[in-house]
């Protein structure tokens, strides 16, 4: 077990390291990213660039930069941004992190919820109408992209029906944290929630009755049903069960990735100040410290997603279990 | 959406916004005081514009905060419209005595005033604040500030600036004395803007990031983060002391919030969640705030331009014909229809804006050359294409990722087509695109630009954007984009500079045959200059607009 979780923390360093001498490397690479100029102002006189890039660093070795900026990040933990100036990377990300955890966690519930009901809805009643409905609103969801469909809801919620009473309770764009207001966090988030789980309750549901009917040409199932089960429990409790298998580890990738900031899109057209915008601005401005910061703690969590799903493997499937 | 229908639904709200300003201008400042005082303001903007350090910060988003929560010793006068340019003493007591040869300026500064953190503005402040202007690497150190004496030793070594014999301070007549190495009728513009921010001694000195500084103006800043809002409060020290330079508030509270898109302010100032948007309203977006919102819409003209900056030492455009062919082929209107109507800008061919000092109408890339622009001159483009043999030659534009900038590229790229050449449009981050462009390593062969007025004079264009000094090959910050640098034109400058000390009217004629001189030689093309839309809630009241404050938020209320 020890020697588990040590080889997982060991492949999570070096996943970031990795991570991260590649955005540094790609950053340097990029033509006119030199970040002195920008930084010095426009017009600015060389010598103040000078000063600037002096001062800042940018005239040493890459790997002594790289180095520098890794001491500032994780040892002396004052690494600030290049664009805002002065303002500290990590507070800042750990600042986003409330926002992006609230969207992503509320979009999961209605996700596995809603892929939940539809996979085993579809698979009950696989090949009628309603299978065929099921199917065909999947592939609408999958196929709306987010921020598209984010837009369109704002469209409606923000401006066009804003003062109807459908949508007279929507408050303006953004984030309210849950120690302000719980009723305040859930009306601003309850929107963005739909919106990106969409696109998940499409995908999951689909896969999930792919897995179900699968399930049903197994022989334990033969089995179960000639015992004389209930269709319900055999349905529940058998096939489901199994089937949840690639399901879960969708889920915990995806989950990880979203927490990382993948929910980028969402958060920028709800303008939720969260991981995934703030990743964005920071790509936007080239504003190196603030990207080295999202993208190490993007890969944190994908790693740490891939390791909770072993676990919860082990939970589900009797046979990884020894 | 034609542009006509544009044009009808704005029109109708520039009528309106006059006649608010005319009953506005009814009541007195004590009624309307009374009236208004109290509320907050909350301004939206996509994203924040980086430290909130006077000194340093150069961008027209916190500018426009800057001039009503720091002082300098002068300031550009607070009212609306051209009388703006204008300076008038701010914490001076009155404007400077200058030595008749031009190179002392001798300041009193008015007894009592107070920083927001209750300390007292005295001589020593002020001194303190021009040397952080070196300690800090302020952008505008080597180019607006280093005519003072001791500026030279204070770029090389920041750390150890003193300024000595350069700014001097008598604390028992409360003056301070700065001195110049030559006479620059540019001074006091110069030290109006808001880098010359009168700051406490004590101030670091070092960027202060998000740390907010205390001010002497009505308002100062409570907390910042950029990801979230920047909240402005009121001084409790400020005590009114020249509605000229520095008049007091309205509102008891301007919050500025970051992160929604052009598209979600407009919407949020319609329905009332803002009073304010900073970014631009989208273009596709002009017809609807026209015609629904259209008493809440203001444009103004900004004494700003955007134009092509031609890399004269690359070809094809080292050949001056086909720089003055591009010119005679731009179809300006087309630009301008891009760009969102004739309400929104208007095709020019000057590089100084209409309405500035040293602007004299005058065209000579359009048929029938004249005063003003007609239509573009195919013929006179082939031909001089044909003449300069460099048709089929490969040209990039390189434009930033904004909509209206990749359209105007993509214009472009039609007309170069149509004259011969093969050309096509390189769209870079917005954020990256303005350095990038000005580095001659990149070898960009033509781009598109804007530029906006520091302070009303003529060099703040010309000898900025086009003089020799500004050129500095291998550099990101070479805003000569065009890498011109003509000797004889640059000795007039100068010239005119000096003149401008004796006779600022016989300089602005020379600037005007400057700027003539220059685009004979057709270094740049100049495509339009842009109007600015400011759209506010409906309970926002007395919007004043200046072209060098732009909005002066703290003269608005919301109550």
């Amino acid at each position: 077990m020890l020697a588990t979780v040590l080889a997982r923390l060991m492949q999570m360093a070096f996943v970031m390291f990795g991570i991260s001498v590649l955005v540094f490397l790609i950053f340097f690479a990029t033509p006119g990213s030199d970040p002195a100029a920008r930084i010095a102002g426009r017009n600015a006189a060389p010598e103040t660039v000078e000063q600037i890039r002096h001062e800042f660093g940018f005239d040493r070795a890459l790997p002594v930069q790289y180095g520098l900026m890794m001491k500032r990040l994780f040892i002396t933990r004052d690494l600030t941004s290049f664009v805002n100036r002065g303002q500290k990377v990590i507070p800042q990300v750990l600042d986003a992190v409330p926002a992006t955890l609230s969207l992503v966690a509320g979009a999961a519930v209605l996700w596995v919820l809603g892929s939940l009901f539809v996979g085993v809805v579809a698979a009950a009643m696989r090949d009628t109408v309603v299978d065929r409905g099921l199917m065909i609103l999947s592939l609408i969801g999958i196929s709306m992209p987010v921020f598209w469909l984010g837009e369109v809801m704002n469209l409606m919620s923000q401006s066009r029906f804003h003062d109807t009473w459908l949508f007279s309770w929507v408050p303006g764009l953004g984030y309210v944290p849950l120690s302000e207001s719980l009723g305040g966090w859930f009306k601003a988030l309850v929107i963005p929630w739909i919106t990106l789980a969409v696109l998940y309750i499409g995908i999951y549901g689909r896969i999930l009755r792919a897995n179900l009917i699968e399930a049903y040409s197994e022989d334990y199932i033969r089995t179960a049903r000639a015992k004389g089960l209930s269709p319900t429990r055999i349905m529940l409790r058998h096939a489901l069960r199994t089937s949840l298998l690639p399901f879960v580890t969708m889920f915990g990738l995806d989950f990880g990735a979203l927490v990382g900031g993948a929910a980028l899109l969402t958060e920028v057209v709800f303008g939720l100040n969260g991981v995934g915008r703030l990743t964005f601005h920071a790509l936007q401005n080239l504003d190196l410290p603030v990207i080295l910061a999202t993208v190490i703690y993007a890969s944190f969590f994908v790693v740490a997603a891939n390791a909770l799903v072993d676990v919860l493997y082990a939970v589900i499937d009797p046979r990884v279990r020894k | 959406m034609t542009n006509w229908t544009r044009y009808a639904a704005l029109t109708g709200a520039a009528a309106l916004l006059s006649a608010t300003a005319v009953t506005a201008g009814a009541e007195t400042r004590e009624e309307m005081m009374a009236a208004h005082r109290g509320g907050e303001i909350r301004l939206v903007a996509a994203a924040a514009g980086g430290t909130i350090d006077p000194q340093i910060n150069y961008t027209l988003q916190y500018w426009q905060l800057f001039y009503f929560t720091y002082d300098g010793l002068v300031t550009f006068k607070r009212v609306e419209g051209a009388g703006a340019g204008g300076v008038v003493p701010d914490l001076a007591e009155a404007m400077p005595e200058v030595s008749a040869d031009g190179l002392t300026y001798t300041f009193k500064l008015r007894q009592g005033l107070k920083f927001s953190d209750g300390s007292d503005v005295g001589v020593d402040d002020v001194v303190a604040s021009f040397q952080r202007v070196f300690k800090v690497s302020g952008p505008t150190a080597g180019t607006f500030y280093n005519g003072i004496v001791g500026a030279e030793a204070c770029i090389a070594a920041p750390a150890d600036c003193t300024l000595d014999g350069g700014i001097s301070a008598d604390a028992a007549s409360n003056t301070v004395t700065i001195t110049l190495t030559a006479p620059d009728p540019e001074f006091l513009y110069k030290i109006a803007v808001p880098h010359a921010s009168v700051l406490p001694a004590e101030t670091l000195q070092e960027d202060a990031g998000v740390t907010p500084i205390p001010t002497t103006g009505p308002y100062m800043f409570e907390s910042y983060n950029p990801n979230e809002s920047l909240v402005m409060v009121r001084n409790p020290h400020f005590k009114e002391w020249s509605v000229d330079a520095q008049p007091d508030g309205f509102a008891d509270s301007i919050v500025f919030d970051f992160g929604l898109s052009a598209e979600a302010q407009v919407t949020a100032v319609q329905n009332g969640q803002a009073d304010w948007m900073f970014d631009q309203p989208p273009t596709d977006r002009l017809a609807e705030i026209g015609t629904q919102n259209a008493d809440q819409v203001h444009v103004n003209t900004l004494t700003a331009f955007w134009y092509v900056p031609f890399n004269v030492n690359l070809a094809p455009f080292d050949d001056v014909r086909v720089r003055q062919a591009v010119n005679y082929a731009i179809d300006r209107d087309a630009l301008v229809g891009i760009f969102g109507g004739p309400v929104l800008a208007q095709p020019v061919c000057t590089i100084l804006p209409p309405a500035f000092p040293g602007h004299e109408d005058h065209c000579a890339y359009t048929q029938n050359p004249g005063t003003d622009w007609t239509a573009p001159d195919m013929d006179k483009a082939l031909a001089l294409v044909a003449e300069s043999g460099t048709a089929g030659q490969k040209v990039t534009i390189v434009v930033d990722d904004t909509s209206v900038m990749r359209d105007v590229g993509t214009y472009l790229q039609s007309v170069l087509t149509d004259l011969g050449y093969d050309a096509s449009v390189n769209s870079i981050s917005g954020n990256i695109q303005f350095t990038y462009i000005q580095n001659t390593n990149n070898k960009v062969q033509m781009s598109v630009s804007q530029w906006y007025q520091d302070y009303p004079a003529a060099s703040n264009f010309l000898n900025v954007l086009l003089g020799c000094a500004s050129f500095h090959p291998g550099s990101d910050s070479s805003v000569n984009i065009s890498g011109y640098c003509n000797e004889e034109i640059d000795a007039r400058m100068q010239a005119a500079m000096q003149l401008a000390t004796t006779d600022p009217d016989a300089a602005n004629l020379e600037w005007a045959k400057i700027d003539q001189a220059m685009m004979a030689e057709a270094p740049i093309a100049p495509l339009f200059t842009p109007k600015h839309v400011d759209l506010v809630s409906k309970r926002l009241g007395n919007f004043l607009f200046s072209p060098q404050h732009q909005w002066l938020m703290s003269q608005a209320w919301v109550q």
